[in-house]
């Protein structure tokens, strides 16, 4: 594939407080060219601020980014697009009222100028869009439906897509597969795949592990703002990853706090 | 497994070409109008011998250009999410305005160019608020209606102020070019111009976008203030033409003109089919509902019935198309 000598990302000592909650500590991350990474943690062990960090929307109190192998420092989401860093917003991202190729190329839209004024080439639009989306491999048989007629797993390969088209070199997505059908997680599960094989790092934030397992190369767990444990797809398996979840040895101690509070009262 | 081509054959029936139902569910709004349009007419040239004639369907596309001028900007404004109730008194005040500086010498053509700088300064005021400071545009445009009505009448002492009849300026309103009366002629050019910028620009794409969803029309890199403060601008200043175009064809600018046009103009859009959470507008709609508003008022009058059955009637009309437009909607959404 590509050199993967040099990381895509790499992030380290990261951290991030908010007030007296310590959101990010000490936290780091590293990314290899074409590499799906999995992030997976309970709810607020920080994977989501960690990946705002990277995507520009999170500015870290201390802590050193570097893209390529050079430093870099994102002071809003503009700086981290320009760094080639797209994330994929789950609800955030496409107007339900616009077709599907008016989405894809909503921002910059292909442009014919009559007399000065810039009229919309939809020709031009709908043709790149249907080249884009075969391309990827996503199967909407008709740019001009408008998204809000199509179901949660066309809507999320759209968003993926779009993201995709601005030729990222890293793509976070967050939770890309929550409340979609079976038939439709396989068809971004693929979609991932495809985007990976063309040298595109992935950072995959989800809460369903036997996802993690059908794409990612390498999963890290987050606990409480920290790493805590990393491990490559192929030498772990599903139970493992629950348990580095929740922390088998805090969820015991805390079981035993309960005891002893209940003995005392 | 997993990477099976039939991994997409589960969803593979749903995925299908729009039919010609689905084109009709999607625009179920123009859809209802379109049948009320061609209800009223039948219903008026059945019954009165008057309406279906050329003099009268012109009186109607005449007397109804404000209207139509005033709902083709306000199209912009509703699918952006927003509302203007201050076109009726920008209506007034750009009136009484330019039949006041008709009678201090200034010359029409700029006394043309005032008015619709001066509407466009008060879309820029208002749309500020709006845009940047986050007001909501229903309280920005109220308090708009109250100001620029107060000012109207404050300069006028709610006299009406005459133009001369033999002023140019009352051309705009009475001539008549190429067999089609003047005011429709300027309404055939507004809507025009306005299709085109709601469906084949970005502007319009935009103006959908920030209705539909604003923050992921911002996160596309579009500067969704600047949209929504333009839409304002395009109402002011389509307010002031039709307050241009009332005086020249009334021959007199009247601080009281205008009383409850935005509530027309409202009713125009909402019964053709935009909707008032915004993402979804429709100019043909617009046209449609303006032209039905017209066509009630009118036909009524020839029917003899008493003029004040036009709210009524028109209300109901609002009610029972809005209900039949939701319904659609409904059942499109069910099915998928």
């Amino acid at each position: 594939m590509t050199d993967t000598s040099v990381s895509r990302v790499r992030m380290a000592g990261i951290s991030k407080r908010y007030g007296a909650l310590k959101s990010l500590d000490n936290a780091s991350l590293d990314l290899k060219p074409g590499e799906v990474l999995g992030l997976v943690g309970d709810n607020g062990a920080g994977k989501s601020t960690i990946s705002k960090v990277l995507s520009g929307a999170v500015i870290p109190d201390s802590g050193t980014i570097e893209i390529d192998g050079k430093a870099v420092s994102f002071a809003s989401p503009a700086d981290a697009r320009a760094a080639r860093i797209e994330m994929v917003y789950q609800d955030l991202a496409l107007c339900d009222t616009i077709d599907v190729a008016g989405n894809l190329f909503l921002g910059r839209e292909p442009k014919r100028r009559i007399a000065g004024v810039p009229f919309l080439d939809k020709t031009l639009m709908h043709e790149r869009a249907r080249d884009m989306l075969s391309n990827l491999g996503i199967v909407i048989p008709d740019t001009r439906m408008k998204v809000e007629n199509l179901s949660g797993g066309q809507r999320q390969s759209i968003a993926i897509g779009r993201a995709a088209s601005f030729n990222p070199s890293v793509l976070i997505m967050d939770e890309p597969t929550a409340a979609l059908a079976v038939a439709e997680v396989e068809a971004v599960l693929e979609l991932i795949r495809t985007v990976s094989r063309r040298g595109v790092s992935v950072i995959l934030i989800t809460h369903r592990l036997q996802d993690l397992f059908l794409v990612c190369d390498r999963i890290q767990v987050m606990y409480e703002g920290r790493n805590v444990a990393e491990r490559r797809i192929a030498e772990t398996n599903i139970e493992e990853v629950v348990n580095l979840i929740v922390g088998r040895k805090f969820a015991a101690r805390s079981a035993g706090h309960a005891t002893e509070r209940s003995v005392s009262a | 497994m997993s990477a099976e081509p039939n991994a997409y054959a589960g969803h593979a029936p749903r995925m299908r070409e729009a039919t010609l139902l689905d084109k009709i569910i999607a625009h179920g709004g123009v859809m209802s109008i379109a049948l009320f349009f061609i209800v009223c007419c039948l219903f008026f040239s059945l019954t009165t011998g008057a309406f279906l004639t050329a003099p009268n369907l012109l009186n109607i596309v005449r007397q109804s250009a404000p209207l139509l001028i005033v709902a083709a900007a306000m199209t912009f404004v509703i699918t952006t999410g927003g509302i203007d109730l201050s076109v009726g008194s920008v209506l007034a005040l750009t009136a009484t305005l330019s039949a006041a500086a008709l009678q201090a010498g200034i010359p029409w053509p700029v006394t043309i160019l005032l008015m619709l700088a001066l509407g466009a300064v008060v879309g820029i005021i208002q749309g500020y608020f709006i845009a940047y400071e986050r007001i909501p545009a229903f309280i920005v445009t109220l308090a708009g209606l109250s100001i620029i009505r107060g000012v109207a009448l404050l300069i006028t002492g709610g006299y009406s102020i005459p133009i001369e009849p033999t002023s140019p300026f009352v051309a705009i309103g009475r001539a008549w070019v190429f067999g089609i009366p003047a005011p429709a002629l300027i309404a055939i050019i507004v809507l025009a111009v306005a299709y085109l910028a709601f469906n084949e620009t970005p502007f319009g794409r935009y103006v959908t976008g920030v209705g539909a969803n604003n923050e992921a029309t911002r996160r596309a890199g579009v500067d969704t203030r600047r949209v929504v403060l333009w839409v304002y601008v395009l109402s002011g200043m389509a307010a002031a033409s039709a307050g241009i175009i009332l005086a020249a064809r009334l021959g007199s600018g009247s601080s009281n003109a205008g009383q409850g046009f935005e509530l027309d103009v409202i009713a125009a859009v909402v019964l053709g089919g935009t909707s008032l959470f915004g993402g979804r507008g429709s100019l043909v709609g617009t046209i449609l509902g303006a032209l039905t508003v017209a066509v009630l008022a009118n036909g009524l009058i020839l029917s003899h019935l008493s003029p004040f059955f036009t709210p009524i009637v028109t209300g109901f009309i609002i009610l029972v198309a809005i209900w039949l437009n939701f319904r659609l909607f409904k059942g499109g959404a069910r099915r998928r």
